[in-house]
């Protein structure tokens, strides 16, 4: 019976050779650059020397995360963190399918590719020019908003020292920078239904509202659960190209905008430790897989075919 | 098929390799290093002739941007090399944008090189001798390898260099003043009837009347303006880059620390930045400005520009040409106070651990640091095409655009005894009036405090220092800009931020080894 096993799994080896030859890159890659460098993970238990190295330095226990609870900010930005996630993941993924709907809705084939484009330019500028442009946007000297207003007859507004303004302007700031990209999965993703689903649906007499809530969404419902299941891995990782272009060095803003990238940044930038900014890193990837788990799970209860694993 | 199965076994032997040999890379270099310390003298043959006969390929980092005539001056400088210890210098840059993360890099990541830009405080000096990544530098190394350094290079640079009394670095040897002044409108001081900014009074009196004419003065709150004024300086190696505590650079009987939030002085100061701030003497947006600091004055926003002499002095000029009218000048806002000058460790070049060749770096660290002709090439860049000499000690500006005077970070092995200085033809009263402070501030050297070489080593204490600082920007950069609404609050909140996070840890520690150190030095 045994035997029997092992020579199907030959049998199907060799029968799948061209396929695996071609999944082969992408197995070496992730084992090279996912799976080598997670022995990393030691450092954060090191107290880390360039001599020793990775594997040559002294251990030190736990005694690399305590800064970070010591501080008294680790509540205010893990808090930070997740709530900007959070806000992240569930306006971005709405606005992208609503998006990507419109698009497939839209009859001028011009039309829609331009808008696409133009849609998606956001996404290769680099944050720091987005920081630069916010600046230009939000300063109260020579600031676009600024001089609308005062042009208006309002008030000065400044931006920069009132940090109720901030969560807005950083989710506004994501939103428009991601929505090109994220749109496309969900474009292909109601590309890849069968038509001829629509076409049953006019004869019946949908509209195109009826359409799309009752063929539409729930046809793309499995792509929308994996691709929030994957960012919601991500969840305890602040973007600190985000945080750290929009708000720099203004402590004003820390209470809602200090996130634990950019704390760990400020702690660690002047000692270059490596040992402490692993333990950060571990932190955030522990808990990080722990939601995901948690949360892969509390979609199976609902339905197995959307988990990821 | 075959050549598949091949192909693949191939990769996979390849993957395990690139693994197994980065695995033991780190091993062996620890083992290496261990030896380097007591070998190099051993180089030298009995008679004392170093033994030059196999030439050698040196690679030295250097921070900023390469220029465009950067290699063809390098090349000229090789010819020199070559001749004289039979070695090349290669230089690669990490720019200054990247410096901060890639310098650890270097180091971490093994590369192999053998000479290196370091700074004390500003380019990685403490941290990496902390981990390990510098070359302990023997009093008889120096004297075998590079004895005309040894010979130019005062005592009191090298006590600065030392950590745990092992030199790691060769200091540079000029009188650098670490105070910065200001480059002020002339045209704007009369229009206010203030007739002379030397001291704090007067320059805030001159701000607020800025600010009441719609002009901004600083870029920044005048914080270090502030406590230079009261005599203190920053101290080494302490958080925030050292302005956490100061000490009274001014008095050397004075041995005690402040620590900014037990000093009235740092209260006051608070209220009166935001009494200058509410005034509008600075952009409530400073604390997110990317702007250059000469931005400001060059195009009119500010009415001053607070800088070093030398670019004070650059961009007053600047600004003059092409606003005759403003009349730009320079004054110092702590003019009562002796002053001081930078420690020697400000700029220096230290050698890798784990460069195979570190005698024949530091034989040509010592003709860049002592040959004039050397010397002149990276300062200056090639005669005839850059500069051109004037007398024996003074060069004249041919063309600036693809070099540049001091600019190729060649500041590491600044030498004054043997640094040319510019000869300017037409002078301005900008010119002599620089000239004018300058010969005044030579003359009114403040006496050594015995804290100027002292440099806090945070290891002890590395928890609480890092807490410490993931809390200082929230409060301290709002306060020194006069941005908060209640001062005396945000300070509160401030004290107890820092206590929670272990400042008084730190702070004990510190006292600690400045006694230590302290008693080191009076006991020589």
């Amino acid at each position: 019976m045994k035997g029997n096993r092992v020579k199907g799994f030959f049998k199907k080896f060799y029968l799948y050779r061209v396929f695996l030859v071609m999944l082969l890159p992408a197995v070496l890659y992730t084992l090279i650059f996912s799976y080598y460098p997670m022995t990393g993970i030691v450092l954060a238990f090191k107290k880390y020397n360039y001599n020793g190295g990775i594997w040559g330095s002294p251990w030190n226990g736990l005694e690399n995360f305590e800064f970070f609870f010591s501080s008294g900010q680790a509540g205010l930005v893990t808090r930070n963190t997740v709530l900007y996630n959070i806000v992240f993941i569930i306006l971005n993924a709405v606005v992208q399918i609503a998006v990507a709907i419109l698009l497939t809705e839209l009859t001028s084939k011009v039309y829609r590719k331009v808008t696409q484009s133009l849609m998606f330019l956001p996404y290769f500028i680099s944050w720091v020019i987005v920081g630069i442009m916010a600046f230009n946007i939000f300063s109260s000297d020579y600031g676009f908003m600024n001089n609308i207003i005062t042009a208006l007859g309002g008030e000065k507004v400044l931006f920069y020292t009132t940090p109720e303004i901030w969560p807005f302007i950083i989710v506004f700031f994501n939103l428009w920078k991601n929505i090109g990209y994220g749109s496309v999965m969900y474009l292909a993703a109601i590309m890849g239904i069968d038509t001829s689903i629509y076409e049953a649906a006019t004869i019946d007499g949908a509209n195109v509202f009826q359409r799309i809530f009752h063929v539409t969404i729930p046809m793309i419902m499995p792509t929308t659960v994996i691709l929030l299941l994957l960012s919601v891995g991500g969840i305890f990782k602040g973007n600190f190209d985000l945080f750290y272009n929009l708000v720099g060095s203004n402590g004003l803003l820390y209470n809602l905008t200090d996130v634990i990238d950019t704390l760990t940044f400020r702690a660690l930038i002047s000692s270059n430790n490596f040992g402490m900014a692993s333990a950060i890193g571990l932190y955030q990837s522990l808990l990080c897989f722990i939601t995901v788990v948690a949360v892969n799970k509390l979609v199976s209860l609902y339905d197995k075919d959307y988990t990821l694993f | 098929m075959k050549k598949m199965k091949k192909a693949i076994a191939l990769l996979m032997a390849l993957a395990m390799t690139a693994g197994i040999a980065s695995g033991c890379s780190s091993g062996e270099t620890s083992s290496g290093s261990a030896g380097s310390e007591g070998s190099p003298a051993s180089a030298a043959s009995e008679t004392g002739e170093i033994d030059t006969s196999e030439p050698v390929e040196l690679k030295m980092y250097l921070i900023g941007d390469r220029t465009p005539d950067f290699d063809a001056v390098y090349d000229k400088i090789n010819e020199i090399l070559q001749e004289e210890i039979n070695a090349t210098v290669s230089v690669e840059f990490l720019s200054w944008g990247e410096h901060d993360t890639k310098y650890s890099l270097l180091f971490s990541g093994q590369e192999d090189f053998d000479l290196i830009f370091t700074a004390s405080s500003w380019a990685h000096y403490e941290q990496t001798v902390a981990l390990g990544g510098f070359a302990p530098l023997s009093e008889e190394f120096i004297q075998t390898y590079a004895p005309d350094i040894w010979e130019v290079v005062p005592e009191i640079a090298w006590e600065q260099a030392k950590i745990g009394g092992t030199i790691y670095m060769v200091p540079n040897y000029s009188n650098e003043f670490g105070q910065d002044v200001m480059a002020v409108r002339g045209d704007l001081m009369e229009k206010y009837g203030v007739e002379e900014i030397i001291n704090w009074d007067e320059m805030k009196e001159f701000a607020i009347a800025a600010a009441a004419d719609g002009m901004y003065t600083f870029q920044y709150g005048p914080w270090y303006q502030y406590f230079q004024n009261e005599g203190l300086s920053t101290l080494g190696g302490a958080p925030k880059a050292g302005e956490l505590v100061l000490y009274n650079t001014q008095d050397p009987e004075d041995l005690d620390l402040y620590y900014i939030l037990d000093w009235d002085g740092f209260a006051d100061y608070c209220h009166q930045a935001k009494e200058m701030a509410d005034a509008g003497c600075w952009s409530p947006d400073a604390l997110n400005s990317t702007d250059e600091r000469q931005t400001g004055l060059l195009t009119g926003r500010t009415a001053a520009m607070v800088w070093n002499m030398g670019s004070c002095l650059t961009y007053g000029r600047q600004a003059n040409q092409e606003n005759p009218d403003w009349d730009v000048t320079i004054v110092d806002p702590v003019s009562d106070l002796p002053k001081k000058v930078n420690p020697y460790i400000n700029n220096g070049v230290a050698i890798n651990a784990n460069s195979q060749n570190k005698e024949r770096a530091m034989m040509a660290l010592n003709e860049f640091y002592t040959n004039p002709e050397v010397y002149d090439l990276a300062m200056l860049g090639i005669e005839g095409t850059h500069w051109e000499a004037v007398g024996d000690d003074q060069y004249k500006v041919i063309d600036e655009s693809n070099y540049g005077v001091s600019n190729n970070c060649n500041w590491g092995w600044n030498n004054m005894t043997i640094q040319r200085t510019e000869y300017i033809e037409d002078r301005t009263a900008l010119d002599d009036t620089y000239d004018a402070m300058m010969d005044e501030w030579n003359a009114n050297i403040k006496e050594d405090h015995i804290y100027d070489g002292f440099n806090f080593d945070n290891t002890n204490v590395a928890t609480q220092v890092a807490a410490v600082e993931a809390n200082i920007d929230t409060y301290y950069n709002p306060l020194i800009n006069g941005l908060v609404d209640d001062v005396d609050a945000t300070i509160e909140q401030f004290k107890q931020a820092l206590e929670a996070a272990g400042i008084r840890d730190v702070l004990e520690e510190m006292e600690k080894q400045a006694s230590e150190y302290v008693a080191s030095k009076q006991a020589e």
